[in-house]
C-alpha cells in the first residue's frame, strides 16, 4: 500500500529523515512515536507530498508520489490526512467542511454531496452539527469533522499526526474511538500519537523513530513489554 | 471690523459644491476600481513562487509608497504627456493617479492577509486533493478577504481625501469647486467649512457601512 525506500528529506542544512525504509500493507495500522523533533510529521508529509522528499522514493498505492507523470491531487486523495491543529475551513460548516472535496475534486453534484456528507458526519457522531460552524464546535467535534472530511474522498489509507495531542483530556476518547472503528473496518492507517492504550489496542506495529532514522519497530506488546534499544526505553520511561 | 459669520453663504454654496461632490465620488469609484485590480494583482505577485514577477511587484509597489501623490500626481498629467506626445484629460489623469497609487497600498494589504491565513489551511485543502488553484479560490481567498475588509476600507477613506490634490491640476472635484466658489464671494470660512462637513459626511458614512459589513459578517465565520 504505501512503500518508503532510503527516504532522505532535508530542510537546508538540516537533516530531519536520514534514510527511512518502511513498507505499510492493505489494512495495517503503525503507530508512530518518538521525540519531538525525530521527523514524525515530516515522515507523514513526505507520504502525501506536503513535502518534496530529498532522495529515496515514497510508493503510494503503486505511485511514486515524486515522479512528474503522477497527479499528486490524486495521491492525496488516496491518502487522507488529519492534523494535529484540526485545520478546519472556518468559513465552512461542518458539512460543508466534509462536502467541499466531493463537489469540486470528485464531482458531484451538491445534492448527492450533502448525501453521502451527512452519513459520513453522522459516522463520526455529529448528524445534528452539520449545519454548525467550526468556532461552535468544541475540539473533539472538530477533529472528528477533519476525520469525516478526509474519509468523504474515499481514501485508501489515512494519516494521523498527533490527532489527539490538542484536545483536552476528556475529548481524547470520542476520536480515538471513531479511529478505533476505521481500523476495524479495515482502513490502512498511519498514526502518529503518544497514546499507548490506543497502540496496545489498536496497532498491528509499532515504530520508534529518533533524530530522523527508524530505531526501533515491534509489535505493540513487544515494544512496550521489552524494548531493544536505550533510547526507545528512556521515551517509554518518559510518556508512562 | 467684527467678522460676522454668514450661515447663508453655506446653504446657497450647497448646490454648486454639490456637482463638485459628484466628480469626487466618481473619481474614487473608479481610481479605487483601478486600484483593486492593480493591488489584488500585484499582491499576489508578490507571493507568488516567480521570483521575477515578486521583484517586478516589488518595483511598483515601494516607488508608489516612497513618493508624495502629489508628485504622481503631476508626473502623470504633466510629464507623462511630455512622453506620449499627446494631452491627458485632467480627470482620466486624476482617475489614473487615485487608482495607481491605491494599488500599490491595497497590495500591501492583499498580501498581508494571504499571509495571515495559517499554512495549515492551505494544507488541508491540498490533502483532500483540491489543486493549488482550488485552494486559494475556495479556502484562502474567502478567509483573507475577509480579513481585507478593515483595510481596504481605511484605503477607500484614504483615497477619497486624496481626491482633493487633484485640485493641482484643475480637476473640478469638490476642493477646486469650493475655491472657485470663493475665487467670486470671498467667503472663506463658510465655504471651507461646508466643503470640509461634505468630507466628513462621506468619510463617517463609508467607515459607518464597513461596520455594520463586519458586524454581518462575523455572525457567519
Ligand atoms: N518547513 C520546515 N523548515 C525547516 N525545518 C523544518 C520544517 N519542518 C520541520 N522542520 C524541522 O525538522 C525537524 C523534524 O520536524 P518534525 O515536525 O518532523 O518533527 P516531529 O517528530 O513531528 O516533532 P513533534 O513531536 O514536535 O511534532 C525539526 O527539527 C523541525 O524543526
Ligand atoms: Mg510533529
Amino acid at each position: 500500500m504505501i512503500e518508503i525506500k532510503d527516504l532522505i528529506k532535508n530542510f537546508g542544512n538540516l537533516k530531519v529523515l536520514k534514510g527511512i525504509n518502511l513498507e505499510i500493507t492493505q489494512g495495517e495500522v503503525t503507530v508512530i512515536m518518538g521525540p519531538s523533533g525525530s521527523g514524525k510529521s515530516t515522515l507523514l508529509r513526505c507520504i502525501n507530498r506536503l513535502e518534496d522528499i530529498t532522495s529515496g522514493t515514497v510508493i503510494v498505492d503503486g505511485h511514486d508520489v515524486m515522479d512528474k507523470k503522477t497527479d499528486i491531487n490524486f495521491i492525496r486523495t488516496e491518502a487522507g490526512m488529519v492534523f494535529q491543529q484540526f485545520n478546519l475551513f472556518p468559513h465552512k460548516t461542518a458539512l460543508e467542511n466534509v462536502t467541499l472535496g466531493l463537489v469540486k475534486v470528485r464531482k458531484k453534484s451538491t445534492p448527492e454531496a450533502n448525501i453521502l456528507g451527512k452519513k459520513l458526519l453522522e459516522k463520526v457522531g455529529l448528524a445534528d452539527k452539520a449545519d454548525t460552524y467550526p468556532e461552535h464546535l468544541s475540539g473533539g467535534q472538530k477533529q472528528r469533522v477533519a476525520i469525516a472530511r478526509s474519509l468523504a474522498m474515499r481514501p485508501k489509507a489515512m494519516l494521523f499526526d498527533e490527532p489527539t495531542s490538542a484536545l483536552d483530556p476528556e475529548l481524547v476518547g470520542e476520536v480515538l474511538d471513531v479511529m478505533k472503528q476505521l481500523s476495524c473496518e479495515g482502513m490502512t492507517m498511519v498514526v502518529v500519537t503518544h497514546e499507548m492504550g490506543f497502540a496496545k489496542e489498536v496497532a498491528d506495529r509499532v515504530i520508534f523513530m529518533d533524530e530522523g532514522n527508524i530505531i526501533e519497530e515491534n509489535t505493540p506488546e513487544k515494544i512496550f513489554t521489552n524494548p531493544q534499544h536505550d533510547r526507545t526505553k528512556a521515551f517509554l520511561k518518559n510518556i508512562l | 471690523m467684527g467678522f460676522d459669520f454668514k450661515s447663508s453663504v453655506m446653504w446657497e454654496s450647497v448646490p454648486i459644491l454639490l456637482i463638485g461632490l459628484k466628480w469626487t465620488i466618481l473619481i474614487t469609484i473608479f481610481g479605487l476600481a483601478i486600484g483593486f485590480v492593480l493591488g489584488a494583482g500585484s499582491g499576489l505577485l508578490k507571493i507568488s513562487r516567480n521570483a521575477f514577477l515578486r521583484k517586478l511587484a516589488g518595483v511598483y509597489i515601494e516607488s508608489i509608497r516612497g513618493t508624495p501623490i502629489m508628485v504622481q500626481v503631476m508626473f502623470i498629467y504633466f510629464g507623462l504627456p511630455m512622453a506620449l506626445g499627446m494631452r491627458i484629460n485632467p480627470m482620466v489623469a486624476g482617475i489614473l493617479a487615485i487608482g495607481l497609487n491605491s494599488g500599490a497600498y491595497i497590495a500591501e494589504i492583499v498580501r498581508g492577509s494571504f499571509q495571515s491565513i495559517e499554512p495549515g489551511q492551505a494544507e488541508a485543502g491540498r490533502s483532500i486533493g483540491l489543486s493549488h488553484f482550488q485552494t486559494m479560490y475556495y479556502i484562502i481567498w474567502p478567509q483573507a478577504l475577509k480579513r481585507m475588509i478593515p483595510s481596504l476600507g481605511n484605503q477607500f477613506i484614504i483615497s477619497l481625501k486624496d481626491t482633493s490634490i487633484l485640485v493641482v491640476v484643475g480637476v473640478g472635484e469638490l476642493t477646486r469647486t469650493g475655491q472657485e466658489i470663493i475665487a467670486s464671494n470671498f467667503r472663506a470660512f463658510e465655504v471651507w467649512i461646508t466643503v470640509a462637513l461634505m468630507y466628513l459626511v462621506m468619510t463617517l458614512s463609508i467607515a459607518k457601512l464597513l461596520n455594520y459589513i463586519e458586524n454581518k459578517m462575523d455572525i457567519n465565520k
